[in-house]
């Protein structure tokens, strides 16, 4: 009797719930990437950008997590999003490629836009739709603006830590490589920066390990080293507050993060997608577009309102950014062009520039 | 007469079973009153309730007259009533003296103050003859001591009853007759005394009264004076019994076991603790190694079954040298054994009854095939053994072994290794902890294997088992044998000496 | 008895309790999420049917057996247990989801109930999700079954993970033979790289008495990093700081599961965890090989009076559950569009196993029901997404289920004592009027 009456309630409640509930829908969805919505990166960087505008537009707005970094999980998280009524998703990094590539044929009356990739079937051969918009960064921008600064700042003993030898994070460390020596030039000073400290770690994570290096450069005498490499920028600034040193941030303001931060070499994440996002509530998206965003867009930048320069002022940071955005001076993306670029500096002893390409760990 | 405790019609409950059902229990100031049971009669509820761990559902508890409620242990230490368990609670690498202040300590300035406790032992110890040595760490005195400092721990608290659980079970002959002594002088000092136990000689030694328990029932109180050991036994189990176990003279044939020179060292306490042991077993007779627990009995048995390494000699079976065997081989050779610690060696609790009467032969072809276990087997085998071996459990063949009776646990064990049919059976302590009609049991059996043409080792602690089972003797006293004896050539009290290590004689 | 009655008489209690709760909690609930009321109708109808055929069959059962206690079938108490502990996990979720968003509150943890039977493709991924964790899980608890506590399923499975996708990358011209020879050199690869990795605690265990629990953890930091080495000297991408992709021969087939669960992830995992599943409950059940393992784990003493080697079952259970982890890092990472990294964090699956086996008792099908569960519960969450709830908020209820969960291993042991303390009266009883009849 027991049981039957057991049997009974649970379906009386089973209907009952049934009535209830029915989902709302969200018009602007961001699939996470792998890590976290704060991951002082990407996800957070879009994210806010995302917030922002829709805020101010009021328009609902909502972020997903795939079940597992996988391409299929990403499919599978879009698809979540459309069923929660996004009509315009936002994915950022180029681990989304290939499933944007799916998408965006899968859903044709849904909008794309990737960040930092474009959609391909995994043969780098680029597919972008009438409903897709890629964005990349020039990144070397960044780079350039963070390694100025830290010269004009007055430091003369640098170091850079990727996380991985990726395209970005070589193009960054280029940039910055470019940047530094170009303020030695100006300065007619002679900095010391060379392989000794310039590493990619091997991994976006923090640990105790990339803080001993970080350490050991310290000790050794650099004064500011640029950490482009996510998470493991924490090690690096666990490292500089250790011994009374500064380190420059990567793709967002980190000036929070720690009072070590004395700059960032921002990509201005939410900026750009902000522009996305607004050509396509006004009937303008650029569907099938590639836009590579630099100075010139605001596409890069240093957040110089948070920054913790005692010398390298608004009106330098402006006026080189200026430079860059007239195209007075080309910031090099690899090597090649930064070997050039680094021939026209005379003013400085360049013959012990970092040349490390792709090497991990130590 | 004035009782100092009355327990009156109690009457406590478990769910499903009654394990005082309408007890009753009067104690008389300066008396030794035995309470006197098998095991799980109800002597433990009954004391537990009086101790205030469990409340009776009725009946009620009178100390000096006076009705009282005894809702915890603080209670009927209050009330006077202490105990001296069975298993010793105390601090080994305290002294006597810590060990008997402990939780009653006094201080001064915040500092131990241990001068006037100390007088106070001293003059405890001699008024009662107990010769403790307060400065002693209790890992440096013997086990019968060390039950005189659970002793003086009540007579410090002031109590005025005692309970004595069991508390002969792990003494010598001598040690006993000592605390036969102690407890009488402390009746003369006006204290009163409950006796647990389920040995009638020593009832018939000490006791005045004695009350008995027969499974959770009040079978009544007698004058101990005025009862046979034999009538307090029917009371106790509710039908004669026999103590005497009816066996012919032994009749010794071929050699099976040889133990040869056989010595152990153990390594952590860097000595030999068997020193060059010889023996024989032979065909149709029954060996005791006698001895107090600790003197190399358990190590000299690990050796010859094979879970300790021996250092020196050999062990030989049928001629066959199993010194270097692994146990596996020693078992198919032929040795069975039942262990000393059932619950340790002896038994898989969390495996059933039918699973643990094939943990020696289950790799055999009867119970397996290509590694694929034959359950039908098992079970057939299960059912026979319980059949034949009269094993009670809840639930047959598929009953686990942790639910069930320690007698009929230990009847798992002896049936197993019985029904293996091999020409050695080691049967260590076998009836430890087992009520009467458990241990008549186990006895027949061992004797019923001698006369199948069995070679049987025993070892015991208890003399009764010693000199009634057995037809030959060996004592152990500190790892070596100090005497071989005929048991209807010698005395309990002799092959206590040895035991004790004042006597030995060469052979 | 034939065997099969001997089977019922101690399981359908506890079978029939299980697929009417998994009834009750997971099918309703996504039946009736349609509209059409005469629809619904029907399908009332049919349940109705289903349940009175159950309880027809139970009172059958009863009829057949009125001896039968519930507290003398462990199965039933064991799983009762679990249950219970599901479903205490299941209120404190629920008390977490009314703090965050009361208004999708009840909506929200319907969704986590329907689980995986949302739809055929939540189902199918369901599946995919839970497989791994069914492996890492029945890796636990084949040791906890033996006395071991293998904590280093993590690194097993990392070691597993990086054999099986080093010879899904390399190992190309097995597949031009056959594409099933080259994924199935490739779990067994895993299986023999999580096997040597589990044998090394197991040995340092059996013969120098190193705790496996500490040995084990310390080798899960070993695999963490040599994965990382192995990864970026043999089979690195450069562009994406990962692996290289395996090639499609040494995927997982489907073995046309994913005709049964279209457009989902599904893929073979699971029939290689069923019969890893069903080979595990053999050796513990049915051999003496498991008889040896299980005693050994019981009581260590009482297996070596019976002759029995402890040290080598030791090795080899924690070798056979090292060999189920690496199994599981093969079905992770043998999966066209998913990556094996060379980041420096222990993967996550290997301790959730722990949990699992908790929550599954430790019984190779309770671990495959618990794993089942555990990925019911992962689409949960990933469809609570739909309301109002971030996906953080999501993964710490799903966190709290687990882990309150997981109290099973607790309650199980209240409930046996509670239980097993009637049992015992119950058993005195029938011993003392046994003896009574035999007085008479």
């Amino acid at each position: 009797m027991k049981k039957l009456l057991l049997v009974v309630s649970a379906l009386v409640l089973t209907f009952a719930l049934a009535a209830c509930g029915g989902t709302e829908t969200y018009e602007i969805a961001m699939i996470t990437d792998s890590g976290t919505i704060d991951d002082e990166s990407f996800n957070q960087g879009t994210w806010e950008g995302i917030v922002e505008y829709a805020e101010a537009n009021d328009i609902s707005h909502k972020y997903y997590k795939p079940g597992e970094v996988s391409d299929d999980s990403y499919l599978d998280a879009i698809e979540l999003a459309v069923e929660g009524g996004a009509k315009i998703i936002v994915t950022p990094g180029f681990l989304f490629e290939t499933s944007v590539y799916e998408a965006q044929t899968q859903f044709p009356d849904v909008n794309f836009i990737i960040i930092d990739g474009y959609p391909h079937a995994g043969d780098w051969a680029p597919v972008v739709e009438d409903n897709t918009l890629s964005i990349f960064f020039n990144e070397h921008e960044s780079g350039f603006l963070a390694g100025y600064a830290a010269v004009q700042e007055g430091y003369t003993k640098l170091g850079f830590t990727g996380g991985m030898a990726v395209p970005a994070v070589v193009k960054f460390g280029v940039g910055y490589i470019a940047g530094a020596y170009y303020a030695a030039n100006e300065l007619e000073v002679d900095i010391d920066f060379s392989d000794d400290t310039y590493t990619y770690f091997g991994d976006f994570g923090p640990s105790d390990d990339f803080k001993n290096i970080a350490l050991s450069w310290y000790t050794a005498g650099t004064e500011v080293i640029f950490s482009a490499a996510g998470g493991a920028g924490s090690s690096v600034m666990a490292a500089a507050a250790d011994t009374d040193n500064v380190m420059i941030g990567v793709d967002v303001d980190q000036s929070g993060s720690s009072p070590t931060v004395i700059t960032s070499a921002m990509k201005q994440l939410g900026e750009a997608v902000q522009q996305g996002l607004d050509a396509y509530y006004n009937d303008e998206f650029p569907g099938g577009d590639i836009w590579y965003l630099g100075a010139e867009d605001d596409g890069v930048a240093l957040p110089m309102e948070s920054s913790r320069f005692d010398n390298f002022t608004t009106a330098q940071y402006n006026a080189i950014f200026d430079m860059l955005v007239d195209g007075d001076v080309v910031v090099p993306a690899d090597y090649d062009a930064l070997a050039s670029f680094l021939e026209a500096l005379t003013a400085t002893d360049t013959s012990n520039v970092p040349t490390r390409e792709v090497v991990t760990g130590q | 007469m004035n009782y100092i405790i009355e327990m009156l019609n109690i009457t406590k409950e478990f769910p499903g079973i009654k394990a005082n059902d309408n007890v009753t229990l009067q104690l008389k100031k300066g008396e030794i009153h035995a309470l006197l049971g098998e095991n799980g009669a109800g002597k433990s509820t009954l004391m537990s309730v009086l101790f205030g761990l469990y409340q009776p559902e009725e009946g009620i508890i009178k100390v000096r007259g006076e009705e009282v409620a005894i809702t915890n242990p603080n209670d009927a230490n209050d009330l006077g009533i202490g105990m001296v368990h069975q298993h010793f609670k105390l601090v080994h690498n305290f002294t006597v003296a810590e060990n008997i202040v402990l939780g009653y300590e006094d201080t001064k300035y915040g500092f131990l103050e241990y001068r006037d406790a100390i007088k106070k032992i001293k003059s405890l110890s001699e008024q009662y003859k107990l010769k403790v040595d307060v400065n002693s760490l209790i890992s440096e005195i013997s086990v019968g001591m060390q039950q005189r400092v659970e002793i003086l721990k009540m007579l410090y608290r002031d109590a005025e009853i005692l309970i004595f659980d069991e508390p002969t079970a792990v003494l010598t002959p001598q040690e006993i007759e000592e605390l036969m002594h102690i407890m009488r002088d402390m009746t003369k000092e006006g204290k009163s005394i409950v006796l647990i136990t389920h040995k009638l000689n020593e009832i018939k030694q000490v006791a005045d009264r004695c009350s008995v328990l027969r499974k959770g029932k009040y079978i009544g109180t007698v004058d101990v004076a005025n009862t046979t050991v034999d009538k307090m036994a029917e009371m106790m189990v509710g039908r004669e019994v026999s103590f005497k176990v009816d066996k012919e003279k032994a009749k010794p044939s071929d050699v099976v076991l040889t133990v040869d020179h056989l010595s152990v060292f153990n390594q952590r306490i860097n000595k030999d603790v068997v020193k060059d042991v010889s023996f024989e077993v032979k065909k149709g007779e029954i060996l005791c190694i006698a001895g107090i627990e600790g003197n190399g009995q358990t190590q000299l048995i690990e050796a010859i079954t094979g879970l300790t390494q021996s250092s020196n000699g050999r062990v030989v079976l049928n001629n066959q040298d199993l010194s270097n065997q692994s146990i596996r081989d020693r078992n198919v050779a032929g040795v069975s054994h039942i262990p000393e610690d059932r619950h340790k060696h002896g038994l898989v609790l969390d495996y059933t009854l039918e699973e643990n009467l094939i943990l020696q032969s289950y790799f055999t072809e009867k119970f397996q095939k290509n590694g694929f276990l034959k359950f039908d087997a098992i079970h057939t085998h299960a059912e026979n053994l319980i059949d034949s071996f009269d094993i009670r459990s809840g639930k047959g063949p598929s009953t686990i072994a942790r639910s069930m009776s320690g007698g009929n646990q230990q009847k798992v064990i002896v049936a197993r290794e019985i029904d293996r049919d091999t020409d050695l059976l080691i049967a260590v302590q076998p009836t430890r902890g087992l009520d009467v009609g458990a241990i008549e049991y186990i006895h027949k059996q061992l004797i019923a294997q001698r006369d199948a043409g069995k070679a049987v080792l025993l070892i015991s602690l208890e003399l009764d088992e010693v000199m009634n089972v057995s037809d030959r003797i060996i004592v152990m006293y500190e790892g070596e044998t100090v005497g071989e004896f005929d048991p209807e050539h010698v005395t309990e009290n002799e092959l206590g000496l040895y035991m004790a290590g004042s006597k030995r004689s060469d052979h | 008895m034939t065997k099969i009655q001997h089977f019922l008489k101690h399981n359908i209690v506890g079978v029939v309790t299980v697929v009417s709760l998994f009834l009750l909690f997971f099918v309703l609930p996504s039946i009736f999420s349609g509209s059409d009321l005469l629809l619904n109708v029907n399908r009332l109808m049919i349940i109705l049917v289903g349940l009175t055929y159950i309880i027809y069959k139970y009172m059958m059962f009863r009829q057949n057996y009125p001896n039968f206690k519930f507290a003398e079938s462990t199965t039933l108490v064991n799983v009762l247990g679990s249950v219970i502990a599901i479903v205490i996990g299941l209120i404190f979720g629920l008390i977490l989801m009314f703090f965050v968003s009361p208004a999708n509150a009840m909506p929200g943890f319907f969704t986590i109930l329907k689980g995986g039977f949302n739809n055929l493709k939540s189902l199918g991924n369901m599946i995919y999700f839970s497989v791994p964790i069914i492996l890492t899980g029945l890796s636990v608890a084949f040791a906890f079954r033996t006395g071991l506590f293998n904590i280093g399923a993590t690194g097993q499975l990392t070691m597993g993970a990086f054999a099986a996708v080093f010879i899904g990358v390399r190992g190309g011209f097995l597949g031009d033979i056959h594409p099933l020879l080259h994924w199935g050199v490739a779990v067994l690869g895993a299986g023999i790289a999580g096997g040597i990795w589990g044998a090394i605690p197991g040995i340092l265990k059996a013969y120098r008495n190193v705790n496996e629990v500490v040995a084990s953890i310390m080798l899960n930091y070993v695999a963490m990093y040599l994965n990382t080495i192995l990864i970026t000297t043999y089979i690195y991408n450069v562009d994406y700081a990962r692996a290289l992709d395996i090639e499609r021969t040494s995927a997982t087939p489907t073995f046309n599961l994913d005709l049964l669960f279209p457009t989902s992830s599904v893929n073979g995992g699971i029939v290689v965890a069923v019969i890893i599943v069903i080979i595990l409950y053999v050796i513990l059940n049915k051999t003496t090989f498991g008889y040896e393992l299980k005693a050994v784990g019981f009581n260590r003493d009482a297996s070596k009076y019976a002759g029995m080697n402890a040290k080598r079952n030791i090795v080899y259970s924690m070798m056979i559950s090292g060999a189920v982890a690496g199994i599981a890092g093969a079905m992770m990472f043998l999966v066209v569009g998913k990556h094996l990294k060379p980041e420096n964090i222990l993967l996550q699956e290997g301790f959730t196993g722990i949990a699992i086996s908790l929550l599954g008792l430790s019984n190779p099908i309770g671990v495959l029901l618990a794993g089942l569960f555990y990925g019911s519960l992962q689409q949960g969450g990933y469809y609570m997404q739909l309301y109002d709830f971030k996906p953080e908020i999501i993964d710490i209820i799903i966190a709290v289920i687990i882990y309150a969960s997981a109290l099973a291993l607790f309650l199980q042991t209240f409930v046996i004592r509670r239980l097993k303390a009637r049992e015992m009266t119950i058993d005195a009883k029938k011993v003392v009027e046994q003896e009574k009849e035999g007085d008479k």
